[in-house]
């Protein structure tokens, strides 16, 4: 019974087939195909260049760049290299600052989730890095805490070692970004981002501990999380055309 | 734009949660106090006060600021140590008073001189470093009158201020 309907729509099918033989194409395919630009992006962060030039505790700047893999997947990365000097204070009296300086890398994926009218490039991204950091921290000036002020009644106490460098101080961590990149003119991008970063590794002795890592920003006490973001201006290398692969479409039935 | 709202209030949120710093007051620490507790010198056990307590640093010829001045009920007390050094010696005064006349001192005076070593200790980013004493040993010169007869170093390392360090039996 079974095969007496198999065969009746094998029948059927080729009739269909004969009758799709020459359609009426009532909406002629556009044949010319948009391609799209496959490619190297790389720039610079606008960010930091501008907090060294208004910061003077600070010295930074970083090259981003990716590179597009598929439709919606790019390799991206970014290396900088960071010195900054922070200070801690209780109240008016100062407790101790401390200069990081190094370098990072930060490795990993971003996936455009914007999808682009015709002929636009920009991208609304999320995506993920594995970063590393090797620095030193130097304990530039630091006093000994003491709310007991009788031994010395206008001030804590000087340290002993002071100027003091911990070398040799390496970090990695996850980073989770978030990103916005807008075509400005042709191939050329401006982009920002906000990434927050889980610490795995961080090596430190007791003696002082790391603060303060470039690349992934500050440490907060007790916690695996830090915040950074960048502002980003870049050029696009265009290497290749591929054209979008188009999505099957389920032809409707009538 | 229906997939930036949700973006960029992520990335409002994650910049709220970044500013909120929980280690900008220093309450991890201090560099500690040296806790003494006094004890009787026949029942080892028992705290016992001593009679108008005045402690003198002897560098600085001045009276301790940590405990009341010439109380009768103090059976344990708090004194700081010189963190920049590796003793400090105090004036430890019983039934202290001032002569009527000369303004001079009539207590009984013994004088215990700390010896330690001192050491610097990060405590964490908002309190910075701290001293801490290890080591800890006390001397007393031997004499017929002293009132204190006994000294017990309890805790040699000294971190905190929560339990007494050294105990004087009198």
């Amino acid at each position: 019974m079974s095969r007496y309907f198999t065969s009746l729509f094998v029948i059927f099918l080729c009739f269909s087939a004969f009758g799709q033989d020459k359609p009426i194409d009532l909406q002629p395919k556009d044949t010319i195909e948009y391609k799209q630009e496959y490619g190297l992006r790389v720039g610079i962060d606008l960010n930091r260049p501008l907090l060294s030039f208004l910061d003077e505790d600070y010295t930074g700047f970083e090259i981003v760049g990716d590179y597009r893999l598929t439709q919606k997947m790019y390799l991206a990365a970014e290396l900088g290299n960071e010195e900054k000097t922070l200070f801690e204070d209780v109240g008016n009296s100062p407790l101790y600052n401390y200069t990081s300086s190094g370098s990072y890398i930060k490795l990993g994926i971003d996936m455009n989730t914007y999808e682009n009218w015709y002929g636009m490039n920009n991208a609304i991204t999320v995506g993920g890095r594995y970063a590393f950091s090797s620095f030193s921290q130097t304990l530039n000036e630091y006093t000994i805490f003491d709310s007991n002020r009788f031994f010395n009644p206008d001030g804590f106490l000087v340290g002993a070692q002071e100027g003091e460098e911990f070398s040799g101080r390496s970090a990695s961590w996850l980073e989770f970004v978030l990103g916005l990149k807008a075509e400005l003119f042709a191939n050329i991008y401006v982009g920002m981002s906000a990434r927050l970063g889980f610490l795995i590794t961080n090596s430190e002795e007791e003696r002082f501990p790391n603060l303060w890592i470039p690349g992934f920003n500050r440490i907060t006490d007790g916690s695996n999380f830090g915040v950074s973001y960048n502002y980003s201006i870049s050029y696009f290398i265009p290497l290749y055309k591929k054209s979008k692969k188009k999505k099957e479409e389920v032809p409707e039935e009538e | 734009m229906k997939k930036l709202i949700p973006i960029l209030l992520l990335t409002f949120l994650i910049g709220y949660f970044a500013s909120c710093e929980k280690d900008d007051i220093c309450v991890d620490g201090d560099t500690p106090l040296l806790v003494i507790g006094f004890f009787d010198a026949i029942d080892t056990t028992l705290s016992k006060d001593v009679p108008a307590l005045r402690i003198k640093e002897i560098i600085l010829d001045s009276i301790v600021n940590t405990i009341t001045d010439r109380s009768s009920s103090l059976d344990s007390i708090v004194i700081p140590l010189r963190i920049d050094a590796t003793s400090t010696s105090f004036a430890f005064i019983t039934n202290s008073a001032d002569d009527a006349e000369t303004e001079a001192e009539t207590g009984d005076i013994d004088t215990l001189t700390i010896n330690y070593e001192s050491r610097e200790a990060f405590v964490s980013k908002a309190c910075g470093f701290v001293g801490n004493y290890d080591n800890l040993s006390i001397t007393l010169p031997e004499s017929d009158d002293n009132w204190i007869q006994d000294i017990t170093i309890v805790q040699q390392t000294i971190e905190n201020s929560t339990n007494i360090h050294v105990k004087i039996f009198h």
